[in-house]
């Protein structure tokens, strides 16, 4: 630690800190433009400049100066007034003051310190710049004539996001920040730049002239995208939810957020949303009342529950709230009597509820987030996690530049992971994921790699001779990696003094379920890198409370049908009433024919959601709900972060919460009132849920609590399937694209204008063989379909490999794919 | 695209330097003498070579001037404008020689031999007014000795 002075008051700070870090942490302010705490210091902008005693002479600039023992430092004298008000004059000589137009009014640095030092003339006079504004590109507007050359967007894209989409060129009188040959930006519109923008050079083009800052309400939430919880604030003005405001405290992330959770809050306050209750009338949804709809779906769930209570079945989305999920199970496993209850079409969360289950006999993972940038080595299943949990992504982006954290990637296809600097990938033939797990850990034991702890866990002699079995050379053959490369990545994992595993989840990722679950736990299990920072496993769940929705056990317990089963029940005629709750299966399912068979069976379908989605448009009775933005309630996250979600708008419409609804279908089934706040019903949780049980609403505060586990280690043999492959065909891989989560961001605005449309993404040899070009059209045939699709070429897919998005409703994916986890197609133009 | 010799070169040149970004300059000198000028498929280029984003790489293609993003003339002729050789007569040698060449600074002459560039300091200041046509300088030029120079360098391609 180092002791200082700033303006007569004693700073100890840590050796590292620099004059900025010490004064703020003394809580005196240092005016600055191109300083974000997420960056590296930059020194630019010389706004910061204050006096230090024991080097006078000049004045220094704060954030870039490291502090040192007995440093004198004084932040406001007169000479340094001067001096900023003349670094102010020089900035305001080039930036236009079209402050009365310009979004950035009222959240702009160079505004308020204009004001703040009273820059109301300037000595000198010089020509404004005069460079084409960028309103070519669908979310980022820049306006390089309001640029005050910080280089804060050029640097996070560079240090955190690890794209590069921007840079100075021309330095000298004429630099200005610039795209690759000063095109059109063409990035990953995560929109970071805009949010440490100090001006109004890059702006929000979604939220362009829709209010000024100031007029805002700011109300902290939880995204409702993906599984990785990052915290956001909402701009909200009359009601509808504007934008997403920036808040550099906020989070593990600080701040970051990716595109989806940054541009795709529009679906909120969509044109789109239902407004009041339908219900099928001569083949056709007509508005009805609430209460009409209630009585028809209580009626004939207590029908059903009086004839077979087996007979009613429901599908739940995991992005309901954990008070949601909590009742729904209740109505359903407790008032109706019905263990057929199901997620995420039954596979997508059994990495939790089965692998993580039968491996260490908890459903959560026992790693988390932070661990990613504290473990040495980090081990990666498929490039996809950069596409599923984006802001996650940046987490290892971090940690590969700024920790050095050796990054290996295990995956059917390249992406942006794979390039990062010294980054090492495996690119496997599609499927084989378990073969190459169980190569590594037999690798494990022939190196005599193994901890010995791990000897006398249960499971190890059952493994071993499993494992036995497996030859090296075979799955080399298979999987093609070649043996020294499996080899050496069972050394390094074995030998790395941290290393920590992570595996996506999701609807898009049918072969991440249970048996590579296990198979990736062996490894962590026999190495010992368990239950220490910077080791483990750490499942990527695919929607904002899938990790609640696996707490909560949203899935059959007592030999219910599961998703899959369900639909199958409404065809057979075996469920008479089928309940979905913000699930999509004629989208987001595999097979469409078997959803859309099910939805017509006969079945009596209720079906609540925000949107008139495809099921819904089958259902007999819609209820239209509250979206995250209307209510109160919990997510949990990866890495088992329960964080609160507040109400930032009243309900769209007669919108009702999925918690309210569910709570009077209690009380009018059950006979017993069922109500109660969102807290009370969280205490309910807390006493029933394990790990929940220290955790209160009160306690959760601004960044949620994490709740604890005990792991009990197991070791469980799994058996990799070499997988089939068909001659002459592709393979196809479906998955997550980086603008979309699940189907709900189809309705963000953000999103779509970025990518709006499916696709089918090929390499560029199979495009020169194919005969097709960027934006060609294409047919893609399977056993169960053939479809069109346009073509995208790029670098990522190995040759024979080809992948499309599940996202879609137009050229839907599932209509060619049957839930395996590698589909053999045809290609022709 | 690069003959595989030139890339093999690159190649360990960047090898041998501690941080790829470090041989940057070599590099694009390398690749602008084998274009005639750092086209953008030279940019793109040494950004895959360098490990940098093309945007990095033009970060430091504009900054030197001597790093040409548009095409020159096979002869370069760099005329300093800084404060010594500008207090010499720098500035009308400059629009002189343009007169002579019939091009404006940035211009190129019909037969595709002369650009003609300002530049900054050549360190030659005791000599002033300096210029440099490629990678020889010129002191104490008078338009008459540039006039012998240039119809050498004619007679020279």
């Amino acid at each position: 630690m180092v002791n200082l002075t700033i303006d007569d008051k004693q700073v100890t700070v840590a050796k590292d800190a620099t004059i900025f870090d010490a004064a703020k942490a003394a809580g005196i302010r240092i005016p600055i433009l191109c300083h974000d705490k997420k960056l590296h210091p930059f020194g630019g902008c010389r706004m910061c400049l204050v006096e230090v005693e024991q080097m006078k002479g000049r004045l220094i600039p704060a954030c870039t100066t490291p502090v040192t023992e007995g440093m004198i430092v004084r932040t406001t004298t007169d000479e340094i007034m001067t001096a900023r008000k003349l670094v102010l004059e020089l900035l305001l000589l080039k930036h236009p003051l079209d402050c009365p137009v310009c979004d950035a009014a009222g959240d702009c640095d160079l505004q308020n310190l204009t004001y703040e030092y009273k820059v109301n003339a300037n000595k000198f006079t010089d020509e404004k710049f005069r460079w084409d504004i960028d309103y070519e590109n669908p979310l980022i507007e820049r306006d390089q004539n309001r640029c005050i050359h910080c280089g804060k967007c050029s640097r996070i894209c560079d240090e955190i996001v690890a794209f590069g989409a921007y840079s100075f060129v021309n330095r000298g009188i004429e630099a200005k920040i610039s795209t690759p040959f000063d095109e059109k930006l063409d990035c990953e519109y995560c929109g970071s730049c805009i949010s440490v923008c100090p001006v109004g050079a890059l702006i929000a083009k979604p939220f362009k002239f829709k209010a000024r800052w100031w007029a805002l309400n700011k109300v902290k939430s939880v995204c409702s995208y993906c599984g990785t919880g990052c915290q956001l604030t909402l701009g909200v003005k009359d009601n509808k939810v504007l934008t997403t405001v920036y808040d550099e405290d906020q989070g593990f992330h600080n701040g970051q957020l990716c595109s989806r959770g940054r541009f795709g809050y529009q679906f909120i306050n969509s044109d789109k949303r239902l407004t009041t209750p339908l219900i099928k009338k001569n083949g056709t949804l007509v508005p009805a009342s609430w209460e009409e709809a209630i009585d028809l779906v209580v009626s004939r769930l207590s029908e059903a529950k009086k004839s077979d209570p087996s007979s009613v079945a429901a599908l739940v989305t995991p992005r309901l709230t954990n008070e949601e999920l909590y009742l729904f199970r209740k109505l359903f496993k407790d008032v109706i009597g019905t263990d057929s209850i199901d997620h995420s079409a039954g596979y997508a969360h059994k990495a939790l509820t089965e692998g993580l289950k039968e491996s260490f006999g908890i459903t959560a993972s026992p790693s988390l987030i932070e661990d990613i940038q504290k473990t040495d080595l980090l081990l990666v299943l498929k490039s996809d996690a950069y596409e599923t949990h984006p802001v996650i992504g940046f987490e290892i982006n971090l940690a590969v530049k700024r920790q050095g954290v050796d990054l290996r990637i295990l995956s059917d296809k390249s992406g942006k992971l794979t390039r990062l600097p010294d980054a090492k990938k495996y690119i496997h033939k599609p499927g084989s994921e378990i073969l190459l797990v169980n190569a590594i850990a037999k690798s494990i034991l022939d190196q005599n790699l193994a901890d010995p702890a791990a000897q006398s866990l249960p499971g190890f002699d059952a493994l071993k001779s499993a494992l036995a079995a497996v030859s090296i050379e075979q799955i080399s053959a298979a999987a093609g990696v070649p043996v020294e490369a499996i080899t050496r990545l069972a050394t390094d994992y074995a030998k790395a003094g941290k290393a920590l595993i992570l595996l996506p989840i999701g609807l898009g990722y049918p072969g991440h379920g249970s048996e590579l679950t296990s198979a990736l736990a062996n490894l962590a299990i026999l190495t010992g890198k368990l239950n220490k920072e910077g080791c483990g496993i750490l499942i990527l769940g695919e929607k904002n409370n899938s990790q609640g929705a696996a707490d909560l056990a949203i899935h059959p317990t007592a030999g219910g049908r599961d998703a899959g089963a369900i639909l199958e029940g409404c065809t057979s005629g075996a469920v008479k009433v089928l309940y979905i709750a913000g699930e999509n299966p004629v989208v987001s399912y595999p097979d469409k024919a078997k959803s859309v068979k099910a939805l017509e069976s006969g079945a009596f379908v209720v079906v609540q959601d925000l949107f008139l989605t495809e099921t819904a448009q089958m259902a007999d009775v819609v209820l239209p709900v509250k979206s995250f933005a209307e209510k109160c309630g919990t997510f949990t996250s990866v890495g088992r972060n329960v964080q609160q979600i507040r109400k930032a708008i009243s309900a769209v419409g007669q919108s009702r919460s999925d918690r309210e609804i569910t709570a009077e279908l209690i009380s009018k089934l059950s006979g017993a009132a069922c109500g109660g706040s969102s807290a009370e019903i969280f205490t309910e949780i807390a006493a029933s849920t394990p790990g929940y049980s220290s955790l209160s609403t009160d306690s959760l505060g601004d960044n949620g609590v994490i709740y604890p586990v005990v792991i009990t280690p197991k070791l469980v043999p799994v058996v990799g399937v070499v997988p089939e492959t068909e001659e002459g065909k592709f393979a196809l891989l479906i998955g997550s694209s980086l603008y979309h989560c699940g189907t709900m961001s189809r309705y963000g605005e953000g999103p779509m204008l970025v990518c709006g449309e499916s696709y089918l993404e090929l390499g560029r040899t199979d495009a020169g063989k194919l005969g097709v070009s960027e934006g060609d059209t294409i047919k893609l045939k399977s056993a169960a379909g053939e479809l069109n699709l346009k073509v995208k070429v790029g670098t990522r897919m190995p040759e024979g490999v080809v992948f499309v998005p599940y996202h879609f409703e137009t050229s839907a994916i599932n209509s060619v794919t049957a839930g395996n986890p590698v589909t053999w197609v045809t290609l022709s133009r | 695209m690069i003959p595989t010799e030139l890339k093999r070169e690159l190649q360990n040149r960047i090898a041998a330097a501690v941080t790829p970004r470090e041989a940057a300059v070599d590099v694009m000198k390398e690749l602008q003498a084998h274009y005639g000028w750092l086209t953008d498929e030279a940019v793109g280029e040494a950004a895959g070579f360098l490990g940098l984003s093309t945007v990095q790489v033009e970060e430091l293609a504009t900054f030197y001037e001597m790093i040409y993003r548009r095409p020159v003339g096979r002869h370069v002729i760099h005329v300093c404008d800084s404060i010594s050789c500008w207090a010499m007569g720098g500035e009308s040698l400059l629009e002189k020689i343009g007169g002579t060449l019939g091009i404006e600074t940035g211009g190129i002459t019909a037969d595709g031999l002369f650009t003609l560039l300002p530049c900054c300091c050549l360190g030659n200041c005791g000599q002033a007014p300096t210029l440099m046509i490629g990678e020889t300088i010129y002191g104490k030029v008078t338009v008459e000795r540039v006039a012998e120079i240039l119809e050498q360098k004619r007679r020279d391609s």
